[in-house]
């Protein structure tokens, strides 16, 4: 099969996944409680009404005679504003249909959020994912482009030194990245590297266009174009240019430091790429023991393979037969980890996003789902987004994993 | 253990005298010997073995010299958290006196200094914090840790019974000699279980999908796109309150199966398997597309074997080894996922109670108590209870590297081109 048919065949493929995402995702939250629905909407019902969101009431508590149960008048009249009251299949074939036209719904005025993106509350969820994704896309490539160049060239190196002191190192090295949890290296990062060592270089913490003042953590952690930049008032008091208060700024990509350099703020850049490297760092601290072990593996399965022999019989250098004939030909199985890693990447820096403020997706899918405080359109929009990147990212896996072994079939 | 290696008399193979064993012990055999012959191997082996005799005391041992407190009427929550210990936002976050009374059992709920015999098995494991007697007031934030009194509580064998720190000052300790032994069972449990039917699963699935190809492959493959792309944050935490808002236990045929303290438990570990899964599917997949064009499946076929036989007895052990790694890596993962929730807010939704004994969820307590403070260097952060995250951080580091050390040995001693 030709690799344009093969990827127009995977792009219609994307359809039924879709589907069924979408119905997975429907089925979970219409199990849900319609009180979860109505409150992330209209916000929590009055407290000292008893009722709240339930869809009877005792008749007595509305003063309506003295027994039985009434329907609550607030249930009937927000239900039908969310089309909560509509059949089942009716609201399933609404969901799929707002999936496919791009209608995410809007961030909820009532969730978290709504709170802490507060230019995005009540605002289309793609205003918010346009804001929110370039951010953890180049976070996702700063710390992949990091453990890719630790992984391979010390993965090949353990493999060749199988067991010697160098494959043991690497081991212990790559391994203490698992035992240190991400929230503790985090926050010792930011406490240490922010709080106790930067304000004396003077560098990142006072940034060379704000005024003087005491630092603020928001300031601090915050990446390009900063948090308060939203609401303008704490760089107008540290006297910050106009244009990064007001932020009226173009951003033409969305990637902070793409867009700093477009504008010419080099310093800007620097800091916003330094303010992405220190979580970066973390990340990949934390993962490339996966990657290490198995391009060690892989590389291991290769060497002793007839082709490794023949080569060097035929007198070809070590270093050659390393990088040309075994490198290349274990590299299928870091493929296919690297595209699931990037996947897994995506929804998994919550954690990350949180103790570095950075404002990123996985930061406010972690508030979308927070028991309670669901923020439907957030979930709808990040669920969808998150299927179209994972099968992107399958389908390029699919086609490098043909291009670098011919051996493989496509379709 | 002598240094040279002879593969022709290895037990298993055929020797001059003697019968020869049947294939499969032959091969049992076999595999030991050249295990054994690798002393990294043999130590991931041993702290495993060790580990899990922890395990095994922990879960045999009541929990003697605790007293039992009455923690289902505390006011930082239940026992059970079957519908969260905050289910509604119309419910304030201090007011859990409603929910106090259901899900725990009835031996835990009284005051009672000395526990009754079967109290472990039901909330009494699960819970390692002692009622705060010994003295008056623990000095913290401190550089050492805090010293129990040890007139009134035995603190545990030295050097782990002066682990106890104090996490709300004024009404109680951790016990982490306590929790650690604890944590040893349920880490394990929790891990292997989440990690193994992951595993199992996407192990079956990517050998099919990658050995018939074709539809059934598309088919399968839209499966594993479909559950890689659902975000494993929403699909356990939808998961865990949609099952147990409304039924709190597990009830089949009649018999209760799990009790409401176990629910939210269970169904996240079933929700992170059914998560995990296409991570296995796709390595394992990817690996049989290589196999599967090997010259001993085509003599396999051109021998008579079935479809069956070549994908069980040919492929799937020849396309395994990504698995290993892949497991070995992911089982000591697990305890820093569980921590990673428990530090962005989530106990309550996901964990029996908020000191659950699991290494990543103490670890995770102890960086809720790191506290600012204002130094001559400028603004840092004050003591934090380093061993509360010291200790868990060791036995977690060591389990995984043992994992780890024992499946690179494995993988060696099974694959006969990689002995040497």
């Amino acid at each position: 099969m030709r690799m344009t048919t093969y990827v127009a065949r995977r792009a219609i493929l994307l359809i039924p996944t879709i589907v069924g995402v979408m119905t997975i995702t429907f089925v979970l939250i219409s199990s849900l409680p319609t009180t979860f629905q109505l409150t992330a909407s209209f916000g929590p019902p009055p407290i000292h009404y008893q009722c709240g969101y339930q869809k009877t009431c005792p008749c007595s508590e509305l003063g309506e005679g003295l027994g039985g149960s009434c329907p609550n008048p607030l249930y009937n009249r927000d239900v039908d504003k969310l089309g909560l009251d509509q059949p089942i299949p009716v609201q399933y074939a609404g969901y799929l249909v707002r999936a496919f036209t791009f209608q995410w719904g809007t961030v909820d005025n009532y969730s978290e959020v709504g709170d802490t993106y507060q230019f995005a509350k009540g605002q289309p969820v793609s205003t918010l994912l346009e804001e929110i994704l370039p951010y953890t896309l180049e976070l996702a490539m700063i710390s992949l482009a990091i453990i890719l160049a630790i992984a391979i060239p010390l993965g090949n190196l353990s493999a060749v030194y199988r067991n010697r002191p160098i494959d043991q190192a690497s081991r212990v090295v790559s391994f203490s990245g698992f035992a240190i949890p991400p929230f503790l290296l985090g926050t010792l990062t930011v406490f240490g590297v922010f709080y106790m060592i930067l304000p004396h270089t003077g560098f990142l913490v006072r940034t060379p266009w704000c005024g003087q003042g005491e630092p603020l953590i928001d300031e601090i952690t915050g990446s390009w174009p900063q948090k308060d930049c939203f609401t303008g008032a704490v760089s107008l008091a540290t006297g910050c240019p106009s244009w990064l208060s007001a932020c009226q700024v173009s951003k033409p990509t969305g990637f902070p430091t793409i867009d700093a350099v477009y504008h010419g703020y080099y310093w800007m850049a620097a800091d916003s790429l330094i303010r992405m490297i220190l979580p970066a760092v973390v990340i990949a601290y934390g993962s490339v023991a996966t990657l290490l072990r198995f391009v060690r593996n892989s590389m291991l399965e290769v060497m002793n393979l007839d082709y490794v022999r023949t080569a060097r019989a035929k007198g070809v250098p070590e270093s050659r037969v390393i990088s040309r004939h075994a490198g290349r030909n274990s590299l299928n199985v870091t493929i296919t980890v690297l595209g699931l890693t990037f996947a897994f990447f995506l929804g998994g820096f919550q954690v990350i996003e949180d103790v570095f403020q950075l404002q990123g997706i996985g930061r406010a899918l972690a508030l979308a789902v927070y028991p309670g405080f669901y923020d439907f359109g957030v979930i709808f929009g990040t669920t969808l987004l998150f299927t179209y990147i994972v099968v992107t990212a399958n389908i390029i896996v699919d086609v490098l994993y043909a291009y670098l072994d011919p051996r493989v079939r496509l379709g | 253990m002598s240094s040279q290696v002879d593969p022709t008399t290895a037990p298993g193979e055929p020797t001059r005298k003697g019968r020869r064993p049947s294939p499969r012990i032959a091969q049992l055999k076999r595999t030991w010997y050249f295990l054994r012959r690798n002393t990294l191997a043999m130590i991931g082996l041993s702290v495993l073995v060790l580990i899990a005799l922890i395990a095994v005391y922990a879960a045999l041992t009541p929990l003697s010299w605790l007293q039992m407190t009455n923690y289902c009427s505390t006011n930082y929550g239940p026992g059970n958290s079957a519908s969260g210990w905050y289910n509604s936002p119309n419910q304030s976050y201090g007011d859990f006196n409603d929910q106090a009374e259901q899900g725990c059992s009835q031996y835990v709920c009284t005051y009672e200094v000395v526990p009754p015999p079967n109290a472990d098995k039901f909330c009494g494991n699960l819970w390692y914090k002692i009622p705060y007697q010994a003295q008056t007031k623990v000095s913290y934030p401190s550089a050492i840790a805090p010293t129990i009194n040890v007139g009134t509580l035995n603190p545990g064998p030295l050097p782990l019974g002066a682990l106890a720190t104090s996490v709300d000052e004024s009404t109680s300790f951790f016990n982490l000699y306590e929790g650690l032994l604890r944590g040893s069972d349920w880490s394990l449990i929790i891990s292997v279980s989440i990690v193994g039917i992951g595993a199992l699963m996407g192990m079956l699935v990517g050998a099919v999908a990658g050995f018939w190809g074709g539809a059934v492959d598309d088919a399968l493959m839209r499966a594993v796109d479909i559950f890689l792309s659902i975000p494993v944050l929403l699909f356990v935490l939808v998961l865990v309150s949609v099952l147990s808002t409304d039924v709190h236990q597990v009830v089949l045929f009649g018999y209760k199966l799990i009790s409401a303290t176990w629910t939210p438990l269970f169904i996240m570990i079933v929700g992170f398997a059914l998560t995990w899964w296409p991570f296995y599917a796709r390595l394992v997949r990817g690996q049989v597309l290589v196999v599967r064009e090997q010259k001993f499946v085509e003599a396999a076929r051109a021998s008579g074997a079935g479809k069956g036989r070549i994908l069980l007895r040919h492929i799937i052990p020849n396309s395994v080894y990504p698995v290993f790694i892949q497991f070995s890596l992911d089982v000591g993962t697990i305890p820093l996922l569980i921590g990673g929730l428990v530090f962005l807010g989530f106990a309550p939704a996901l964990l029996p109670n908020p000191y659950f004994p699991e290494w990543g969820t103490i670890s995770a307590l102890s960086v809720f108590d790191i506290q600012t403070i204002e130094t001559s260097f400028g603004v840092g952060f004050g003591v934090f209870p380093w061993w509360q995250l010291f200790f868990p951080g060791l036995a977690l580091f060591m389990y995984a590297v043992s994992v780890n050390l024992l499946s690179d040995g494995l993988r060696d001693a099974l694959d006969p081109r990689l002995r040497r």
